[in-house]
């Protein structure tokens, strides 16, 4: 994906108060929001953005959309991002928190057969420092550089990227895959687009106690990726999982952490070290970490995968 | 949320999945009017697992035994719950049982069938005796027939266990659940099939747009509004805990943290609490904390907007949070991080401050902390001197209320800032900052 001040944004549900909020933030940034939608508030225009009533009615009136961002309410949020497949949008930020796992199956499937990229839902978006911003990462956390910022989780982004921003690290992309419980894009995938980013030279994985998408992602490094990774993961003194039930539990060991029969953030940051991922203690701890690796990979660039 | 057993069964009758007459009952005199044949099974409809094994299923052949067997079960607290309702049920009898479920698997993102002739309480589940079958695509019936065969089964209970699984699959999919759970499904000597017990856990992201469901429930406690997370013994155990709870300890990660040096032992317990908004933040929090010394008694996460009860906006958020953290065990201290949310510092300090107000937590005067504890050491970085120079402003907290250690971006009205200045709130400009603070104020003198 390239996204740069050209990107071509429509929100849909622009009527909805956290799009009342952010969009102006969102074009304040530079982001050329073209288009929203909103069923049954076609023809007005908020924020001075022109209402829709379709997706395809927008496209009509505004031209071709690159990105399809979705503030609309939960139960509503799949149809959305299902119409914005229909009119031939391959990119879609869900910001709506809340929605039904089982409406994300459905759009998981429509989007694994339409090659499109879905993020979140309930999740920030995407930001591009000092070139575009789609969703709501504060841009005060941010300046444009070359470090690459995927996590599980926002705020946790924006601290760290406050931090590297303090720390003379500017960005060149942060992502944050969203906290519901099932969501369009994973830790995995996101590695591989900054590896492919060529204004990326380092990346920042924030990963947390719960699930095992870190695990697949180091699986991932390991085999794949040549940047340098930094990772922190949050939930050291998080309390035990209380027991799950059967089904759960047997549902639990298909995955990477339930083959090993353990469920911390230890066994992560194993499987990270074994990746030669340079693993941080502590947030603030990251910019040293990647200062070294930066000044490793100066002096001997290597070429893996 | 866990539906009960009796509202499950609710739901398997009405899809069509085989279930045993049966009757609630909500009072011993209901078992005078029985409309079931003896003999019954009596089990108590409590949430938790090993019902069986507790004592909280047994059998009666007349009214009298029936009478004494309620009784017992009534006032048995399985899981710390006593029941509000017995179901009393017919008795079948069983040559067979399996294990059938329905669940989401998180990481796949698809549905996924589960069975196993091995069910029953003494089953023996686990990945390697629960077989498996992944709903990559749309949902048709023969990945129930996968399924079945997988199972080991043959013959005529191909296409009768089959269809078992294809109606919880449409009842999944329908009721937008997180689980359907049918254990045991009993067999009789002529291949007849009898869900004997079932659990169904209802999404609570989805249970809005099912008002069925929503009156199934009704009357029952819905899920707990914003309500922290409490570790057991805290982060810092005292010797005691140690010595009565298992050595794994409440806490994840504890026997990691032997090498950290800014682990301090002084007042160790004073309870902290942690307020952020997005989980990561929060356990990052807890981390920083937990390493600074500071024993943490629990944590909320204020950015999760969705769930039964949960004020909408961030301020009735908030407040609740400073509720729940006040009771049953009070804390002392509480971090509260807030970055990137809809409100401005003033805003969090003025919904702070009125709770306070309200709550009587603070008493007007306040007084320079006398004598600061001396765990920061030598300064090691610009956020270490920050805390230094906060510290050396710290007010003693001699109200009821707990000191507060707020990080939020922005700068202060002149307002806020007097206003900041004669409560105990102490401002941090990092996540580390206010971490450590925590940690120092939790060990200071308590007034």
């Amino acid at each position: 994906m390239r996204l740069t001040p050209n990107t071509k944004v429509l929100i849909c549900g622009i009527a909805e108060p956290l799009a009342i909020a952010h969009v102006p933030l969102m074009r304040d940034y530079g982001t050329q929001v073209l288009a929203g939608v909103s069923p049954g508030e076609g023809g007005r225009s908020i924020n001075e953005i022109p209402v829709f009533d379709l997706v395809e009615e927008a496209i009509a009136t505004v031209g071709p959309i690159d990105v399809v961002i979705v503030f609309s309410p939960a139960y509503a949020a799949v149809d959305a991002a299902l119409e914005a497949i229909a009119a031939g949008i391959r990119q879609v930020v869900m910001v709506s928190a809340g929605v039904p796992p089982l409406d994300m199956v459905r759009l998981v499937r429509r989007a694994e057969a339409t090659d499109t990229l879905v993020l979140g839902p309930n999740c920030p978006g995407i930001i591009v420092p000092g070139q575009v911003l789609l969703g709501m990462h504060p841009a005060e956390c941010y300046q444009p550089g070359s470090i690459g910022i995927v996590s599980r989780c926002s705020t946790l982004a924006y601290e760290v990227a406050l931090q590297l921003t303090r720390a003379g690290f500017g960005q060149s992309i942060a992502a944050c895959i969203g906290a519901d419980r099932v969501v369009g894009s994973s830790l995995l995938q996101w590695l591989q687009m900054l590896d492919e980013d060529d204004r990326t030279e380092a990346i920042v994985l924030l990963g947390e106690v719960s699930g095992d998408g870190e695990l697949r992602a180091a699986r991932y490094i390991a085999e794949t990726i040549d940047k340098p990774v930094i990772a922190y993961i949050a939930g050291h003194f998080a309390p035990v999982n209380r027991s799950i039930g059967h089904a759960n539990q047997i549902v639990a060991s298909r995955t990477e952490l339930g083959k090993r029969g353990k469920t911390d953030v230890a066994t992560k940051v194993a499987a990270l070290k074994a990746a030669k991922v340079r693993v941080a203690d502590r947030p603030s701890k990251i910019p040293e970490l990647l200062q070294r690796a930066l000044n490793t990979k100066a002096k001997a660039p290597s070429a893996k995968g | 949320m866990d539906l009960l057993e009796y509202q499950a069964k609710a739901l398997f009758a009405a899809m069509g999945i085989p279930v045993l007459p049966s009757q609630p009952i909500a009072s011993l005199q209901e078992l005078r009017e029985l409309k079931i044949p003896y003999p019954i099974a009596l089990k108590s409809q409590v949430r938790a697992g090993g019902r069986g094994r507790a004592g909280g299923i047994r059998f009666a052949s007349n009214t009298i035994d029936a009478v004494a067997a309620a009784q017992a079960i009534f006032s048995l607290p399985i899981g710390g719950e006593c029941p509000a309702l017995l179901l009393a049920e017919a008795k079948y009898n069983v040559e067979q049982e399996f294990y059938l479920a329905v669940a989401l698997d998180d990481n796949a993102r698809r549905p996924v069938l589960l069975g196993s002739t091995q069910g029953g309480m003494d089953g023996k589940l686990s990945a390697g005796t629960v077989h498996q079958v992944l709903v990559d695509g749309e949902f048709s019936p023969f990945y129930a027939r996968r399924l079945v065969l997988k199972m080991g089964l043959r013959g005529e209970l191909v296409p009768s266990v089959s269809e078992i699984v294809e109606r919880m699959y449409a009842l999944f999919v329908q009721n937008d659940l997180d689980l359907v759970e049918i254990n045991p499904l009993g067999v009789d000597r002529a291949g007849g099939l009898m869900a004997l017990d079932g659990k169904v856990t209802v999404n609570d992201s989805a249970i809005d747009r099912h008002t069925e469901l929503k009156c199934l429930l009704n009357g029952v406690v819905m899920p707990p509004s914003l309500k922290p997370v409490w570790i057991e013994g805290g982060t810092v155990p005292t010797p005691t805990a140690n010595a009565t709870h298992s050595t794994q300890g409440a806490v994840n990660g504890q026997g990691s943290n032997s090498t950290n040096g800014d682990r301090s032992k002084k007042n160790a317990n004073t309870p902290i609490g942690i307020v952020c908004n997005g989980m990561g933040l929060t356990l990052a929090a807890l981390d920083l904390v937990c390493r600074f010394g500071g024993n943490v008694a629990g944590f909320v996460n204020v950015g999760w907007t969705v769930g039964g009860g949960r004020p909408e906006t961030l301020e009735g958020r908030l407040e609740q949070a400073l509720a729940s953290l006040s009771h049953p065990h009070p804390v002392r201290v509480v971090l509260l991080d807030l970055l990137g949310s809809a409100i401005t510092l003033d805003g969090v300090v003025a919904v702070i401050h009125q709770y306070a107000k309200r709550h009587g937590w603070w008493r007007q005067e306040t007084q320079p902390m006398e004598e600061l504890p001396q765990p920061l050491s030598t300064p090691r970085s610009e956020g270490d001197l920050a805390v230094n120079s906060l510290a050396n402003n710290l007010t003693l907290n001699k109200g009821r209320g707990p000191a507060i250690v707020l990080r939020v971006l922005g700068e202060p009205s002149d307002e806020t800032r007097e206003l900041i200045e004669s409560l105990p709130i102490s401002l941090a400009d990092s996540l580390e900052a206010a971490a450590k603070l925590t940690a120092v104020l939790a060990s200071a003198p308590q007034a």
